[in-house]
């Protein structure tokens, strides 16, 4: 799990948009489960709370997909070298729960900031309530977010099967 | 000297644009420990399909491969997994380096899933790296490596986990004339001193010089075997 990481963290692109866009949508889906547990907008809150859901989970989805399709000759030359599938699928699932566990990191540690500006802005209201998103919301978006994952392993374990070892062989184009 | 490799009766067919292309006719091969053997064909002789088929990469259709006294013909895709990684070391065409990792990096990475240590796993590394005489690159990134450089860093992945079988698949077809004496040279090193089986599949008439065995293949069977 911890070289699939290493993997990871070298492809900077897909890494970095990807952990941006999940810290986004935990950052926004805790906001409105905020919300709703606080009454504010109404309906409205537990709505986009599902919609930030549903795209978390097409996102996840892609994310997975991207990794396995856009690095098939990789992962068959894994194989050809002797990884067995479990080996390559513990590889992938360290890099989704990866991603996503930076992504809640990411969002905490912006809360913690706005906290303490907060306080040092407004030092007189520093008794009262100055956190942007309280720590339940955001600890039941990121549980959720994690669930969300076990999909895309699912996901990348029936695509993952699917890559023959003999892939690596095939000669590339020049 | 022990039998390594043994093909009974082996074929394979492959169906293409409706097609159906037999790649290997009633093939019987028989392949000692510490042979080196050169495997020549014109291309779509079955060369390939061959060695993927000594290796467990693919099955044939019919037949036997007994692959140091077990059958893998039929053998499941993990138990093939396990084999490759004790057993096989792979040398590929196009070097098939992770892009993402350092050549010592890519040469670990075939320990990675064994219970071996990190420090033993690097010590492998660089032993391997130094016998290829790659040690000086061992933090380059395979973009920054010329040709004949990273087949030398495919070369040590195939190594470091001390195979009894290397196979290499045109190993020296992306490569000039200088940097294909360099690997050819390095694998009858290893074949000599570690007395490594080596096959090498090939479409270049000169290369047979390296061989112990030369099987000349042509449409899917054995012309010869010397």
């Amino acid at each position: 799990m911890r070289k699939g990481i290493l993997i990871i963290l070298r492809e900077k692109r897909t890494f970095m948009i990807f952990t941006v866009i999940y810290s986004l949508l935990i950052f926004l889906t805790s906001l409105f489960l905020e919300f709703a547990f606080s009454g504010q907008f109404g309906d409205l809150a537990l709505y986009l709370v599902l919609i930030f859901m549903f795209a978390s989970l097409i996102l996840s989805l892609l994310y997975a997909w991207l990794l396995v399709s856009r690095n098939k000759r990789n992962w068959a030359t894994f194989k050809c070298i002797g990884y067995t599938n479990g080996n390559v699928i513990t590889m992938l699932a360290g890099i989704i729960l990866f991603t996503a566990f930076l992504g809640f990191f990411v969002v905490v540690e912006i809360l913690f900031h706005y906290a303490a500006i907060f306080s040092y802005v407004f030092p007189d209201n520093v008794a009262a309530n100055n956190t942007l998103i309280s720590l339940l919301p955001t600890v039941l978006t990121s549980v959720t977010f994690m669930l969300v994952q076990l999909i895309s392993i699912a996901l990348i374990y029936r695509k993952t099967l699917k890559i023959r070892p003999i892939v690596a062989l095939k000669k590339v184009e020049a | 000297m022990d039998v390594m490799i043994k093909a009974i009766d082996v074929n394979k067919e492959y169906r293409r644009a409706g097609a159906i292309i037999r790649a290997l006719a009633d093939v019987n091969l028989e392949i000692k420990s510490g042979e080196f053997v050169i495997i020549q064909g014109p291309t779509g002789c079955g060369k390939s399909t061959l060695l993927n088929v000594l290796s467990g990469l693919d099955i044939p259709d019919s037949g036997k491969i007994i692959f140091d006294g077990e059958n893998i013909a039929r053998a499941t895709e993990d138990r093939l997994a396990r084999l490759r990684r004790m057993k096989i070391g792979f040398v590929f065409q196009d070097f098939n380096l992770i892009r993402t990792l350092t050549a010592l990096e890519n040469v670990e990475s075939v320990l990675w899933p064994t219970v071996l240590r990190t420090s033993e796993i690097e010590d492998r590394a660089i032993a391997a790296l130094r016998d290829v005489n790659l040690l000086e690159r061992k933090d380059h990134f395979p973009v920054q490596m010329s040709g004949g450089e990273k087949q030398k860093c495919g070369l040590a992945r195939a190594i470091i986990h001390r195979p009894r079988v290397i196979l290499a698949d045109e190993p020296t077809g992306n490569l000039d004339p200088e940097s294909e004496k360099e690997i050819m040279d390095l694998l009858k090193e290893i074949n000599k001193d570690s007395e490594t089986t080596v096959i090498v599949v090939t479409h270049r008439e000169k290369l047979t010089s390296y061989g112990d065995k030369i099987v000349k293949m042509k449409d899917g069977k054995i012309q010869s075997v010397k």
